[in-house]
């Protein structure tokens, strides 16, 4: 089984942003976007994500998975709930509203009567939905395109997590080639011997037991290697003293922008929603007018 | 040697990033496994590795092992980065792992049965957690966090967690006896 990461080396402007600024850029948006169902932010929200996403240069071809995935979540979530349901919206939009079919309909041929209690309201909110989904989307989604996974831990490291934490990250990161090549090793070597996934037969519990042939073996072989790492870690005096790490992270000029930057984001998002009450849910009157109102 | 819950030395530090990575390999590697009988669900039955790791190592290693591997396997497919969905799946590893210590043998009735309680525990409370942030996160209602989100996650993990947690639990306890760890 073969495992390759998404990162590549593209030369766009985000990357040279250092991994740690970009991580707190990050959080500071998803943190301060949360905050807002007013349209009006969520464009500036969205705009700033899209500008984001763009700078990393990557490509449909490469990313259009993620979006698929994203297509797919947004689909459940507002036509199946802002639109059909009858849900609250998620408690933001008030109850009541302006019905888009106030007279409802009729299905031909067995002549039943309907009323759809979708609002212009809900309508409203399912766009407003779809800027946050998307901004939040565009920011977390190109970061395996656009950083080296080798870089990782010293990141998280830099960030203020423990060497041990951030060392298990580096770690995780080195193993999966390995893991990945003994589990194709199993895989051939199960199948070898007739184990046919494809063909599992039996009431459920015995199915998902017949898959325990390719987990069992991998999962304990993976934990007699890593008595060996933890011996050798040990007799280099691992966690004796502070560590140091393979490559080192540089802020420039610009990281300190950016990190100023996303200060500014949260800190003006939190003073504007929780100490002024602006960013609720509004309803635009152009948006109201479509209604009739 | 007794043992100690929340210890993370060295031993630790590498189970955890070994569970995180077999987490995330097994978790791509067995999402296409289609179970007919169950309605055409995928399953996914690398869920078992947080929880296991999580009882035999403690709940540090769990957490790290569902958290961290949820988050490789997201990066390898391209998915993004989805936070609340990380921390729901290090909490199946981490809820698992506070009864580590009570373990003796790994294959003892009473140990699989308190194994098996707290992993389903910690598939509710994990999945419950990444589910409502549905609501904060997309604005989605509690019903659609419920069937949308709930229902679809804590299924498959459940059954696959209950089922293949004590055949790991006893193929370990194989290992501890032979190596005399």
């Amino acid at each position: 089984m073969l495992v390759t990461w998404r990162y590549r080396l593209r030369n766009g402007l985000m990357e040279r942003f250092d991994p740690r600024a970009r991580w707190i850029f990050s959080l500071a948006f998803l943190f301060s976007v949360t905050l807002f169902w007013d349209a009006r932010f969520l464009v500036f929200f969205f705009i700033i994500a899209f500008v984001w996403y763009f700078s990393s240069r990557a490509k449909w071809k490469e990313t259009h998975r993620g979006w698929y995935l994203i297509g797919f979540i947004l689909f459940t979530m507002i036509v199946v709930n802002t639109i059909i349901t009858g849900g609250g919206a998620g408690g933001v939009v008030p109850p009541g509203g302006h019905l888009v079919w106030p007279e409802g309909g009729t299905i031909p041929l067995v002549n039943w009567n309907f009323h759809f209690g979708l609002t212009w309201e809900r309508l409203w909110f399912a766009i407003c939905q779809v800027l946050r989904i998307s901004g939040i989307s565009a920011i977390f989604l190109i970061i395996p395109y656009t950083m080296d996974p080798r870089v990782y831990g010293v990141t998280f490291h830099g960030l203020g997590l423990p060497d041990s934490f951030a060392y298990s990250m580096e770690l995780a990161f080195r193993y999966v080639p390995t893991l990945a090549r003994d589990f194709g090793t199993t895989f051939d070597a199960q199948r070898a011997r007739g184990y046919e996934i494809e063909r599992v037969k039996g009431g459920l519990i015995k199915q998902v037991a017949r898959i325990a042939p390719l987990i069992v073996p991998v999962t304990m072989n993976s934990i007699l290697t890593g008595e060996d790492v933890t011996n050798a870690m040990d007799l280099r005096c691992f966690g004796q003293g502070p560590r140091t790490w393979l490559y080192k992270l540089t802020f420039h000029w610009q990281d300190y922008a950016l990190i100023a930057f996303s200060f500014i984001l949260l800190a003006g998002g939190i003073v504007t929603n929780v100490a002024f009450h602006f960013g609720g849910f509004w309803v635009p009157q152009f948006w109201l007018k479509l209604a009739g109102v | 040697m007794q043992k100690k819950s929340w210890k993370f030395g060295t031993r630790e530090v590498v189970y955890s990033a070994i569970g995180a990575a077999l987490y995330a390999i097994l978790s791509l590697a067995t999402n296409w496994i289609q179970l007919p009988s169950a309605g055409n669900v995928s399953f996914r039955p690398a869920v078992v590795i947080p929880m296991f790791f999580g009882v035999v190592f403690g709940p540090i290693v769990g957490f790290i092992a569902g958290f961290l591997g949820n988050i490789i396997s997201d990066l390898i497919a391209g998915y993004g980065l989805w936070f609340w969905w990380d921390i729901g799946n290090g909490l199946i590893g981490m809820i698992p792992g506070l009864i580590a210590v009570w373990m003796t043998t790994y294959r003892a009735f009473k140990d699989i049965l308190w194994a098996d309680i707290f992993s389903a525990l910690g598939v509710l409370i994990g999945m419950g957690l990444a589910s409502i942030s549905e609501m904060w996160v997309s604005g989605a209602d509690i019903s659609t966090v419920i069937y949308a989100n709930f229902i679809p996650a804590i299924a498959p993990d459940l059954i696959n967690g209950l089922i293949l947690l004590p055949i790991l639990m006893v193929a370990y306890a194989a290992i501890v006896k032979r190596s005399g760890r």
